[in-house]
């Protein structure tokens, strides 16, 4: 754990009566570089941490990663959750001087819906209008109440771009966004540069930053995003000053920052959520009492001795500050470590020793040793479990294709707990090959169509309740995650992805 | 002339391997499990998503099929798109070729003359404690892990003597020494394992020829003992000694992998790595194709070099 080190969890402090100015370049040494900043396809965190800098939508999500007006100024749902009016902030600028209409929001919203990995999304579309040059509205066919909550989503972000980029390609668009930054210089594998858009329009209805939302100020003059794909290169980055900025830090590496006052690590939690997924078509594990043998073994302290990372036990697939989190729905699957229950389901499933092979990979070492200390678990309540070690790609395909012989893997999902329910639809049936589940179907229709609230509360519980009574996933724990910063960055904040508008260098 | 038409004749029949060496490349990338859409859609994209750019991508054609129209933009000069960075596959490569062989240049530069040096110490005061001591250094050398030897020369030389910066790269237009800076380092570690290589294979050219007859004829005709070293001895280890250097430089390329990887460089070792990770199979194909034509390339010069180095060699 952290505890050798200064760890700040709230944010880095900023210094005694120094005041925010402009001015500066923040160099920030992070996991990799983006493939394509073309927000529609993008989908990964090193991506996604750059667009949002570059890029807004609509609507964003907040500090609290609930939806929130950002290009829009009000936003209007009809009772019956099918039209949804958008009235525009005016005088928004692109980075190309050009102010923002309804025509580039339309234009956009096609775009999306001919190219985006996350299309589906607008696959209820009915049609969209521009009454006037700041108003857009989107019409369904089917009631859509969380389409708002969908739209915040900051994967696959439907950012609001040039009518200029409507036919341009996937991953061909120029990178022309609202945002409080604009792109600079880009050199694959080695560096990316971003400028503070001198003309960028803040919403200045609002107090200050909230989240992906709010009123944004750009302080530094360029953040550079240096690619050093090693932690302790990293680290020794920071350490040695070439970099005032770092992600990604493994607790094991925070003892290097022990004697280092002019340095400090930023702690995220939550961050992530561990999960162990069951292949629910494959061999054994089709058989849902077999599924909940498996979950009946998992002891999680053991597991989290075994990984060492920043965790916290939750039984929960949301957080506490989601207003859908009901933990006393997932408590009875939680950390069960019954034998005498493995026993008995086993015998009920009629299980004769078959074979359930426990695949994980050798890139992320939290999931290989969760599943090494599983398969001790299943084997000490008489699973005949194996591990099989594979690389990233082989294992994350399998997941989300169901290819290869695999029974049980375990992955860890960033945005679903955060966002809630309408992000964890794809999840639920993807990684377990969940297939004609129909009370899981009713439940989600049901989720997707209650305009209240509490209607909306119970039809996730049904949905959590089905996920985890049929083992589709088996929780392990909450997660967090390092950051380190030196003394020269000020006002930077906890928060899912890192943001550097209202960061300022000392 | 007539040697180097038939050295030409010898770059054109490698074409064929290198050709063989493609489609093996081809057939070995397909067949590794894991899926290049998934990488690209990412973990929240829906099944249809993932099918979605694999037609797009063409990866739901048959392999046959995939195989052929990949080698007629071959012959078309085509070497592919990169699935996952949306550049050429010739550009991306020759992009990162600068770093790659800035890298290979320094480090061979370094170490040529230290094992060559530390060998032919070695040879000469074979058995005492300086030969001993040599092949010790040489030792440890070849056997430190590299990626080990990378991050405790990070952490003196960059985080704690702050002289050297602790990653990332500076082309050569930015100035030289920012460009020297930047690259010395990791030529350092990487010739490490090359100075131990070529000091051994060194020390034991140079013994087999020391117990020669024309040595010891040498010496019984009077000629000084750094001529009979230098001049009679040395150059007879020239041509393994050459074979090592050609090897080690066959190295560099390849095997720069680690050392990109800790010191951040963009270069060539570090695309392949993403790339095969990432199942980028028109960058792994097309990388590998262009690395077979530069090792074809050296073994080449290494024939030339040879024909100076020895005038007895013939190229029949």
């Amino acid at each position: 754990m952290a505890s050798a080190a200064a760890v700040a969890i709230g944010g880095v402090p900023r210094s005694a009566a120094a005041q925010p100015h402009a001015g500066g370049t923040l160099v920030y040494a992070n996991i990799s570089g983006p493939g394509t900043l073309d927000p529609y396809v993008s989908g990964s965190l090193v991506e996604l941490e750059i667009i949002h800098h570059i890029y807004e939508g609509l609507v964003e999500m907040d500090e609290h990663y609930a939806w929130k007006p950002m290009l829009a100024s009000k936003v209007e749902a009809s009772p019956d959750a099918k039209t949804f009016t958008f009235t525009l902030r005016k005088g928004v600028k692109f980075s190309n001087g050009k102010e923002m209409t309804s025509a580039d929001v339309l234009a956009s919203f096609q775009r999306y819906q001919k190219l985006s990995t996350n299309a589906s999304i607008l696959a209820d579309a009915d049609g969209f209008d521009t009454p006037d040059p700041y108003t857009f509205v989107v019409r369904l066919k089917k009631p859509n109440a969380v389409f708002l909550d969908i739209l915040k989503s900051p994967t696959y972000p439907l950012s609001i771009m040039p009518a200029e980029e409507k036919d341009k390609p996937a991953r061909e668009a120029d990178v022309i966004g609202t945002g409080p930054y604009t792109l600079g210089e880009w050199a694959r594998d080695s560096h990316l540069v971003l400028n503070r858009n001198d003309g960028y329009v803040a919403d200045t209805s609002a107090p200050g930053p909230d989240g992906f939302a709010g009123r944004k100020t750009a302080y530094l003059d360029h953040i550079r995003y240096n690619f050093v794909p090693e932690a302790n290169a990293r680290v020794a980055a920071l350490q040695s000053g070439d970099a005032n900025a770092a992600s990604d830090i493994p607790p094991e590496l925070s003892k290097r920052f022990a004697d280092r006052k002019d340095l400090s690590l930023l702690k995220v939690f939550p961050y992530c959520q561990q999960v162990f997924v069951t292949n629910s078509q494959n061999g054994p594990t089709a058989n849902p009492l077999i599924r909940q043998a498996i979950a009946a073994a998992v002891n999680v302290d053991e597991i989290l001795d075994a990984t060492g990372q920043i965790a916290q036990k939750n039984a929960s697939l949301l957080y506490a500050f989601s207003p859908y989190y009901s933990p006393e729905v997932a408590k009875p699957y939680y950390d069960q470590h019954n034998p005498a229950k493995v026993k008995e389901l086993l015998a009920k499933a009629g299980y004769k020793g078959e074979k359930i092979v426990l695949q994980t990979n050798s890139n992320y070492a939290y999931m290989r040793d969760a599943i090494l200390v599983l398969n001790e678990q299943l084997k000490a309540d008489g699973i005949n479990s194996a591990v099989e070690v594979v690389d990233w790609t082989t294992n994350a395909s399998n997941m989300q294709r169901g290819t290869g012989n695999w029974n049980v893997s375990t992955t860890g999902f960033c945005s679903q707990p955060l966002l809630g329910p309408q992000q964890w639809r794809v999840m639920v049936y993807t990684f377990p090959q969940v297939k004609g589940d129909a009370e899981l179907d009713a439940a989600y229709t049901k989720f997707l169509t209650s305009p209240d609230v509490q209607d909306r509360k119970a039809a996730w519980q049904e949905i959590e309740h089905r996920v985890l009574d049929q083992a589709y996933m088996i929780k392990v724990a909450d997660l967090g995650g390092l950051r380190g910063y030196d003394s020269k960055v000020q006002d930077m904040t906890a928060y899912f992805f890192p943001r550097y508008w209202n960061v300022w260098m000392k | 002339m007539r040697e180097l038409r038939r050295l030409s004749l010898r770059f054109l029949n490698a074409v064929p391997v290198i050709l063989l060496v493609a489609v093996l490349t081809f057939f070995l990338m397909h067949l590794l499990p894991g899926d290049p859409a998934v990488v690209i859609a990412g973990q929240d994209a829906s099944p249809q998503a993932v099918a979605r750019i694999r037609t797009q991508l063409g990866l739901d054609r048959p392999l046959p099929e995939q195989l052929l129209v990949w080698l007629a933009n071959l012959a078309r000069g085509n070497f592919g798109t990169s699935l996952a960075l949306n550049q050429s596959v010739l550009a991306a490569v020759l992009d990162r070729l600068p770093v790659t062989l800035s890298l290979a240049a320094i480090s061979l530069a370094i170490t040529v003359p230290l094992g060559i040096g530390a060998g032919v110490i070695a040879g000469y005061k074979r058995n005492t404690w300086i030969d001993q001591s040599v092949m010790v250094i040489a030792l440890l050398g070849v056997s430190l892990p590299g990626f080990w030897i990378a991050i405790l020369s990070v952490i003196l030389f960059s985080v704690q003597l702050k002289w050297l910066p602790s990653g990332g790269y500076v082309p050569l237009a930015q100035g030289a020494w920012p460009w020297f800076a930047s690259l010395i380092q990791p030529a350092v570690v990487l010739a490490l394992f090359q100075i131990g290589f070529l000091a051994r294979m060194t020390r034991s050219a140079m013994l087999d020829v020391l117990d020669q007859d024309f040595i010891r004829a040498a010496r019984a005709r009077g000629v000084s003992e750094w001529s009979a070293v230098i001049k009679h001895a040395f150059r007879n280890t020239l041509i393994p000694v050459v074979t090592a250097a050609g090897i080690i430089l066959s190295l560099l390329i390849g095997g720069s992998v680690i050392v990109e990887q800790v010191f951040a460089l963009p270069g060539i070792g570090r695309l392949i790595v993403q790339a095969i990770l990432a199942r980028d199979y028109p960058l792994v194909q097309g990388t590998m194709l262009l690395l077979g034509f530069a090792f074809v390339a050296i073994n080449l010069l290494l024939d030339i070099v040879y024909l100076l180095v020895d005038p007895r060699v013939r190229y029949e």
